[in-house]
């Protein structure tokens, strides 16, 4: 490389690279030419700089900033016409606590999400916007708090442990809040999306003291369900991953704990790898032979995918009420 | 290029408008000289900006191919629409997405495409939401502005020909002629906006048939329209710009209006709904304003299709349905 192409460190053509992905839309970013020096390859075809980007919602959604916002104003539009979801705490300390917003018929069937944010973001209350899709259905909506990755040392098996006491504490209240705990369903979204995985493939008679058919269903929004590609990709920096991590908390390699049905839901717009995590895990648990629907939600980004579960007529939305055997209201 | 303060106020007025993440996603624009005002505090470019959606929507082509996705969707869920006729030529007609209740009110869909695209089965997309409440969905195809020689008049003729043709035949497909509403959006909003001020005595109907409507991101003033580069395609005359801007009418306006516009629309869209709104006020007409929140021209739409959304919401209401 000839010295005058040299920018602070960076080619010309990494430079060009970097442009074409700030100013196209996601459709441009994918479709780009690569115009830098691909590196050796880290996963399947990637190199370094695409597997760090096939982990980087903002360079396949550039509305990302919009679309939350969009959500955090629709939730507080949710608590205008529901009131305010009922607060219990499901652990010790303050962040261990989820909101419930109740349905209006007795011993109701529940569905319990797990937000996304990359491990590292997220409370339970930018995720109210979904509450409609459930309660007016005739179930309850439980969204849960836990810590984030950067408040517990990088670590995920202490986050793991969080949401699953979460769920325990479902299951053996629901009672209190007028819930249903043999018809305890679970969501997530992103990194929401991985915990779902991994609630499905919980050993909880072992581990929590609840039956081993706690979850009568789970759906995977946008998930990740093997952490290697993940632990390769610049999400290490501020994720601890150990070998343990990886092989504990890759839902794809625990199929045979999956004890109910899974439904696996991502859009065209997203990134390849969080794409193909889907794809994967959908089809390893088909070939597992247990049962399992993907649903693609043509032309929706990671976060457009995130925001229909507020819609009983989306994918989404659809895909938790079939699994708890619901219908749209 | 002379860079004058006007030139970078200019410029950083339509990132302001746009909103930061949509600015972020589109190219910066070149610095220039602002020229003469032609509507309001804007030169011609601006106003061509703000009568051309992809300036504010850079994720439309994404948007475009999600609601014929989702249309087509519908089509693989629902039962094939019925399709009827309401006059002699092919475009002429409407699909109706029928519910099961007996004697079920009507909801009329004018799709939008700056009046010169778009077909009525790649904007079915809302019609689930409409069945599963209890109403029909009629959803019209109707000629486009480049085929009918750039004349907005037989575009809003069909369509209030298409109304009139729900009221004498609604009871053949199960719906209740007494209980027809209308909406639209962006240009349709338009072409729907103007059945409100229709004399249905021409066309064989009663005076009160609408009994509502919801208006999203539409136009209700033609004369900012005429005097940007719409007027390139559309061949506006004085009395098309009077006849179909229904914001002159309001006297004729005798039922409930719903309007509705996103906060990343561009400055006259978000304007034109705004204005149209306050007027219908000041007339002591019921009217009620929505605002979408982050929402741009191309996703409010979206929100028809969701019981909870903010036009889905609004449809059902409209329609004591919620």
């Amino acid at each position: 490389m000839a010295s005058s192409e040299i920018f602070n460190g960076l080619s010309r053509r990494s430079l060009i690279a970097a442009a074409a992905a700030m100013t196209g839309g996601a459709a441009l970013a994918q479709n780009a030419p690569v115009a830098r020096e691909k590196g050796p390859l880290v996963w399947m075809n990637m190199d370094q700089k695409e597997l760090d980007d096939a982990y980087d919602q903002a360079v396949y959604a550039p509305n990302r900033a919009t679309v939350l916002k969009r959500c955090v104003r629709n939730s507080e539009l949710v608590r205008e016409r529901l009131g305010a979801p009922r607060r219990f705490a499901y652990g010790p300390t303050a962040i261990e606590g989820l909101d419930v917003f109740s349905a209006r018929t007795p011993n109701a069937p529940i569905m319990l999400f797990v937000h996304g944010g990359a491990w590292r973001a997220g409370l339970a209350s930018q995720y109210h916007y979904a509450a409609e899709t459930f309660v007016n259905a005739g179930a309850h909506y439980v969204v849960i708090d836990f810590a984030n990755v950067g408040d517990v040392g990088g670590s995920l098996l202490t986050m793991a442990d969080q949401i699953r006491r979460a769920v325990a504490w479902t299951y053996k209240n629901a009672a209190s809040f007028g819930g249903d705990p043999e018809r305890l369903y679970i969501s997530g979204h992103s990194s929401g999306g991985h915990w779902a995985g991994v609630l499905l493939t919980t050993d909880w008679q072992k581990d929590y003291a609840v039956p081993a058919n706690c979850i009568k269903g789970g759906v995977c929004g946008s998930g990740m369900f093997d952490l290697k590609p993940v632990r390769l990709s610049a999400r290490s920096n501020y994720v601890k991953f150990t070998d343990e991590t990886e092989q504990k908390l890759s839902a794809q390699r625990h199929l045979d704990k999956i004890v109910a049905p899974v439904a696996v839901v991502y859009g065209t717009d997203e990134t390849p790898e969080f794409q193909r995590q889907s794809r994967d895990f959908a089809a390893a648990v088909k070939g597992a032979g247990k049962p399992v629907t993907l649903s693609v939600m043509e032309g929706y980004n990671h976060f457009e995918v995130m925001e229909q579960l507020g819609n009983p007529y989306s994918l989404f939305g659809r895909a938790a009420l079939e699994v708890m055997k619901l219908r749209p209201a | 290029m002379d860079m004058t303060r006007r030139t970078v106020l200019a410029s950083g007025a339509v990132v302001a408008a746009g909103g930061a993440a949509q600015a972020q996603a589109q190219a910066q624009p070149a610095p220039r000289e602002r020229g003469p005002l032609v509507w309001m505090n804007m030169d011609q470019k601006e106003l061509d900006d703000a009568y051309d959606q992809s300036v504010y929507a850079p994720n439309q082509p994404q948007l475009g191919k999600r609601r014929n996705a989702n249309s087509e969707l519908v089509r693989k869920r629902l039962a094939e629409p019925k399709r009827f006729s309401y006059g002699t030529t092919p475009i002429e007609s409407m699909e109706v997405w029928t519910t099961s209740k007996p004697n079920a009110p009507v909801m009329v869909f004018v799709h939008g495409g700056a009046w010169r695209v778009g077909l009525a089965r790649e904007h079915c997309y809302a019609a689930e939401l409409y069945v599963n409440a209890g109403a029909h969905y009629a959803v019209l195809d109707f000629i486009n502005v480049d085929q009918a020689g750039g004349d907005l008049m037989p575009m809003a003729e069909q369509i209030r020909r298409a109304i009139a043709w729900i009221g004498k035949n609604a009871a053949s497909f199960g719906g209740d002629p007494d209980r027809i509403y209308v909406s639209g959006h962006s240009s349709g909003a338009h072409l729907a906006g103007a059945t409100l001020v229709t004399d249905w005595a021409a066309f064989g109907a009663p005076a009160g048939i609408v009994k509502g409507a919801v208006l999203c991101s539409g136009i209700y003033d033609l004369k900012p329209a005429r005097l940007s580069k719409r007027g390139a395609y559309v061949k506006f005359t004085d009395a098309m710009e009077d006849a179909l801007s229904t914001q002159r009418h309001l006297a004729r306006i005798n039922c409930p209006v719903v309007l509705a516009y996103g906060t990343y629309e561009t400055p006259e869209f978000q304007r034109q709904s705004r204005d149209f709104a306050a007027a219908l006020k000041v007339a002591g007409k019921p009217v009620t304003l929505l605002v979408g929140e982050g929402y741009n021209h191309f996703e409010m739409p979206e929100t028809f299709a969701s019981p909870y959304g903010l036009l889905g919401r609004a449809v059902l209401e409209q329609m004591k349905l919620a």
